[in-house]
């Protein structure tokens, strides 16, 4: 696996017990050193699929996943310590405080006792929530709950940063800031793998955009902010996914 | 690994601390539990041995016989007697609707003739003997008349206490017989011989029965079953199982809130997180264990009840019993969060599966008063094993090699739980 390639799927399937289908059907996906790529597709599509077996939280049928040229079955623990997931639902302890779950998450992590406590301090400034870290998240909005998801998975400074709808239900000051906030760690070099349903989000975060539906890469577009905004990645959406509904 | 174990005991620690409806699950139901069911099995322990049993008494008699009955009864422990005689507002009827009514438990009523009864029936006994004796069928008295002492039972009282004013009657009526038989034979004697001759009687009988506990001959414990020694360690037991709830309830919200699908993406596994939970609950276990033998110590004196008897016990086979305990219901709490869907069936069949596996297990009425049947089933409670493994430290001062055969279950139980949750974690991410 070269160098400046981060993530190497291949061939990857994935069928769930009492389905019809494939939810993953056969990706051949890479991801480069520093990119920042959106996974779009209807619901599904088989983009929380994909991201599962890749972070190792569920295994393939079938295909092989390597992260920095660890192999996911393997070696998971040594792809774990290189990756960060920020998941689609609030993956914090509603009974601790923001510091406690991030003590917590960073001890997991290897971390020591100043380590966390200093980007801790310097990530929930960054987040803005430094004046209520000491409360419980439970009391907290959903928007704080966000952020805080967020730079938990940042704590241990990972290569790779994956992030399932991470805007999903928020204010707009807070996705605003969590735009902000992914926008200057992929500056500094981390590789991000994003899903979402925002297509702007898309286009204004994404260096590229992959489509995915029924299991399988439909498309690609670089640089989707340089080909006419949203509503061309929209129509280019919905050209190659259809209007139908895609209700579960 | 022991950093990422500790992690996971302080955040479970942390989570307990704050979560008062828990807390109170954990340690204040159990200690009403304690208090409640060890005063409300207080009676049938004692088996009514030491308590005051309502008698209502009527002698019909008047003579030495029912005097003679109510003397006996008066002195046997259990009865508080009340005598109806003479009372002309009990009739018949109200006799029998004091009983009925569970005014009072016992009624005896003491026939018009008993003594004649008793006379002659002794005097025709003494007679045949003699007749026989001295070769003079003449002597032979005709068939004594019989009679009966009525004893009416309130229809709520169970068995074992029917059995227990049988057992008091017919003595103090064998008592009563073999005095009066003496009493013939010797004025019999008299007759034939001439002699003067004092009265005989028997006093005490010539063979008693000494009563001793196996384990004083050991150990010197003297330290019996009763209602604290049984539901001290009983409803630990129940309250460390108990556990179950708010365990396997942590594992599911961990689940549900995402935190579980953070956790697969970090180095450590599933082993890590099962030990740091088990080992945060098992220092509960032990804590718990700690408040109720003090509950039993210092509060239940408090309730009139024997207080909780450490004496002579090993304290440390009894820590290895409460880790060995707390281990196993631990690990069938992480079985069942491993098993559950979601909060609510965790919780309802994690308290039930504990409710139904601690009442065929002893935990309620010890095992040996069951039927066969339940006896052979409840053995296979792993609640059994800890009842039976806290009884050889508490009550029978065994040694460890004692604690075996309800140790090796206790540890294979929590082995194969433990199996069980990590192949469902596996088996889960496989899917």
């Amino acid at each position: 696996m070269e160098a400046s390639v981060d993530i190497r799927v291949r061939g990857l399937l994935k069928r769930y017990r009492n389905s019809a289908g494939n939810a993953v059907d056969g990706i051949d996906l890479d991801v480069r050193r520093g990119e920042f790529l959106g996974l779009l597709g209807p619901n599904g599509a088989g983009k929380t699929s994909l991201i599962s077996i890749i972070t190792g939280v569920r295994r393939a049928t079938d295909g092989t996943v390597q992260v920095q040229g660890h192999d996911i079955a393997a070696q998971p623990d040594k792809v774990h310590g290189c990756i960060g997931l920020v998941p689609q639902d609030i993956a914090l302890y509603e009974m601790l405080t923001a510091r406690e779950n991030m003590a917590f998450f960073g001890r997991l992590h290897g971390l020591d006792g100043k380590t966390i406590r200093e980007r801790s301090e310097r990530l929930l400034e960054l987040a803005g929530l430094s004046a209520r870290a000491d409360e419980l998240i439970g009391q907290w909005s959903g928007g704080m709950q966000r952020r805080l998801n967020l730079i938990t998975a940042l704590l241990h400074e990972p290569a790779i940063l994956f992030l399932d709808e991470p805007t999903v239900g928020i204010d707009v000051q807070s996705r605003a800031a969590i735009w902000t906030l992914l926008e200057q760690i992929n500056k500094a070099g981390t590789t991000i793998v994003y899903t979402s349903h925002h297509l702007e989000e898309a286009e204004r975060l994404c260096s590229r955009v992959v489509i995915v539906d029924h299991g399988r890469v439909v498309s690609e577009v670089e640089r989707p902010g340089a080909h006419g905004g949203a509503a061309r990645l929209e129509e280019i959406f919905l050209g190659l996914t259809g209007t139908e509904y895609r209700d579960r | 690994m022991l950093t990422r174990i500790l992690a996971h005991i302080r955040k479970e620690l942390l989570m307990l601390r704050r979560d008062r409806g828990g807390l109170a699950l954990l340690y204040l139901m159990p200690v009403c539990l304690v208090c409640i069911m060890a005063v409300v099995q207080d009676a049938p322990f004692r088996d009514f041995s030491e308590k005051q049993v309502h008698l209502l008494f009527r002698d019909l008699d008047g003579g030495a016989v029912g005097k003679g009955i109510k003397e006996g009864l008066e002195q046997a422990g259990p009865f508080q007697l009340t005598d109806a005689t003479g009372d002309t507002a009990i009739t018949e009827n109200a006799f029998l609707d004091l009983i009925r009514k569970g005014d009072y438990q016992v009624g005896i009523t003491v026939p018009v003739n008993a003594s004649t009864v008793m006379s002659s029936g002794s005097a025709a006994a003494v007679s045949k003997l003699f007749g026989e004796i001295s070769g003079d069928d003449g002597a032979r008295a005709s068939s004594p008349d019989s009679a009966f002492v009525v004893v009416l039972i309130d229809p709520a009282v169970k068995q074992a206490f029917r059995e227990l004013v049988n057992s008091h009657l017919s003595r103090v009526l064998a008592g009563l017989g073999s005095d009066r038989l003496l009493a013939d034979m010797t004025a019999q004697v008299q007759a034939l011989t001439g002699k003067e001759l004092g009265p005989l009687k028997v006093q005490e009988p010539f063979i008693g029965v000494q009563q001793r506990l196996a384990s004083n001959e050991v150990s010197g414990n003297r330290v019996a079953i009763d209602s604290t020694q049984h539901n001290v360690p009983a409803w630990t037991i129940f309250a460390m199982f108990f556990t179950v709830v708010l365990l396997a309830g942590n594992m599911v919200k961990e689940r549900d809130s995402g935190c579980m699908v953070r956790l697969l993406t970090m180095p450590g596994g599933a082993s890590e997180r099962i030990a740091g939970r088990m080992s945060a609950f098992l220092l509960v276990c032990v804590t718990q264990a700690a408040l109720l033998f003090l509950i039993g110590i210092l509060v239940l004196p408090l309730l009139g009840l024997s207080p909780f008897n450490l004496q002579h016990v090993d304290l440390l086979m009894l820590l290895v019993v409460t880790l060995a305990v707390g281990a196993a219901a631990t690990s069938y709490g992480v079985l069942v969060g491993s098993f559950s869907a979601t909060q609510q069936r965790s919780a309802v069949f994690g308290s039930t599966s504990v409710v139904i596996l601690s009442a065929i297990g002893g935990i309620w009425v010890p095992l040996y008063i069951m039927p066969d049947a339940m006896r052979a089933f409840g053995r296979l409670s792993p609640l059994n094993w800890s009842m039976e493994a806290y009884n050889v430290v508490l009550l029978r001062n065994g040694k460890f090699g004692e604690l075996a055969p309800f140790l090796l279950p206790l540890l294979v139980f929590t082995a194969v739980c433990i199996a069980v949750a990590i192949f469902a974690e596996r088996i889960t991410a496989s899917r």
